[in-house]
C-alpha cells in the first residue's frame, strides 16, 4: 500500500529485498517508456526522409561540381535550398504529429550511442566527402554510392525503431 | 512557493518523497521520457487520475516536477517533466537503493520485475 510517510517524516530504510524490488520496478518503467519513446516516425515521413538522404549527396555533388553537371550551378543551389526548406517543414510537422500521438517528448537519444554517434559523424562526412571526391575525380559513382548508403541508413534506423518499439510493446503485453 | 526538502541528508541520496512506489514510478517514467502528457503517465502506470494528481502534486510541491499546459484538439492537456532538482533527487535515490543492496552507484540496474 502506498504511504505518505515521505510527506510527513522519515520512513525506515528499505531492506535489501525492498530496495531490489524498487530498482527492478524503476527499470521496468524505464524499459517500457523507452519503447514508447522509440515509436517509429509516420510512414510518410520515413519515405520523405529516405528520399531526402538519397537525394542530398547527388544535389550537393551538383553544387560543388567543378563544371556544370546536368544542371547549372545556380539551379543546383536552388534545388538544395528548396529541398532543405521542405525537409525542415516536414520534420516540424512530423515531430508535432508524433508528440501528439505518443504523448511524450521527442528524444533523439533513444537508440544506443554506438549507433547514433557514428551516424552523427558519418552522415556529414558521407555527404560532403562524396561530393568533393566527385569534384576532384569526376567519377559520379562517389555520389551515387553515398546516395544509396544514405537511403539504406534511413531504412535501417527506421527498422531499428520498429524493433525497439515492438520489443517493448511485447514485454508490456507479456 | 517554497519547496520542501524531503531528502534526508543522513541517508545519503535516499529520498523519502521519491521512495513511495507510485512516485518512484512517476519519476522513472519522466526521467526516461523527458516530458509526458498526464494521460500517458496515467495509462503507462495504470493509475487513476486522482491518484496521479495527488502524487504529481506532492512532487510539484517539492520542486521535483513541473507542469506545462498545452491545448490539443480544443482540450487543455497537462504535460509533466522532472526539474533538474527532481532528476538529481531521483538519481540520488537510485544510487542509495543500489548502495543498500550492495551495488556501486554506477552498477547495472537489476532486471525488470515481472508483473503478475
Amino acid at each position: 500500500m502506498e504511504t505518505d510517510a515521505g510527506l510527513s517524516g522519515r520512513t525506515p530504510s528499505p531492506t535489501p529485498q525492498e530496495a531490489l524490488a524498487a530498482l527492478a520496478e524503476a527499470e521496468r518503467i524505464r524499459a517500457s517508456t523507452t519503447a514508447l519513446s522509440a515509436t517509429p516516425w509516420p510512414l510518410w515521413f520515413t519515405i520523405a526522409l529516405t528520399i531526402y538522404l538519397a537525394a542530398l549527396p547527388l544535389v550537393y555533388g551538383g553544387v560543388v561540381a567543378e563544371d556544370s553537371w546536368l544542371l547549372p550551378h545556380a539551379t543546383w543551389w536552388t534545388v538544395l535550398m528548396a529541398m532543405i526548406a521542405v525537409f525542415m517543414a516536414s520534420f516540424a510537422a512530423a515531430a508535432r504529429s508524433w508528440r501528439q500521438r505518443t504523448g511524450v517528448a521527442l528524444r533523439l537519444d533513444v537508440l544506443p550511442k554506438r549507433a547514433t554517434v557514428p551516424l552523427m559523424i558519418g552522415a556529414p562526412v558521407l555527404v560532403v566527402g562524396s561530393a568533393w571526391a566527385f569534384r576532384f575525380t569526376g567519377q559520379v559513382w562517389w555520389v551515387v554510392v553515398a546516395s544509396a548508403v544514405g537511403a539504406a541508413v534511413s531504412v535501417g534506423f527506421h527498422l531499428a525503431f520498429v524493433r525497439l518499439h515492438g520489443r517493448g510493446t511485447h514485454e508490456r503485453a507479456a | 512557493m517554497t519547496a520542501r526538502k524531503p531528502a534526508d541528508p543522513a541517508a545519503g541520496g535516499f529520498d523519502n518523497l521519491v521512495h513511495a512506489p507510485n512516485r518512484l514510478r512517476i519519476c522513472a517514467l519522466l526521467d526516461t521520457a523527458g516530458e509526458a502528457e498526464f494521460g500517458v503517465v496515467q495509462e503507462q502506470l495504470g493509475l487513476s487520475a486522482s491518484v496521479l494528481s495527488k502524487h504529481a502534486g506532492a512532487l510539484m510541491d517539492a520542486g521535483y516536477v513541473e507542469q506545462r499546459k498545452a491545448v490539443r484538439d480544443t482540450r487543455q492537456r497537462v504535460w509533466l517533466r522532472l526539474t533538474r532538482r527532481g532528476r538529481e533527487a531521483y538519481h540520488g535515490h537510485l544510487a542509495a537503493l543500489r548502495a543498500i543492496i550492495g551495488q556501486g552507484p554506477d552498477a547495472e540496474p537489476p532486471p525488470p520485475a515481472v508483473r503478475g
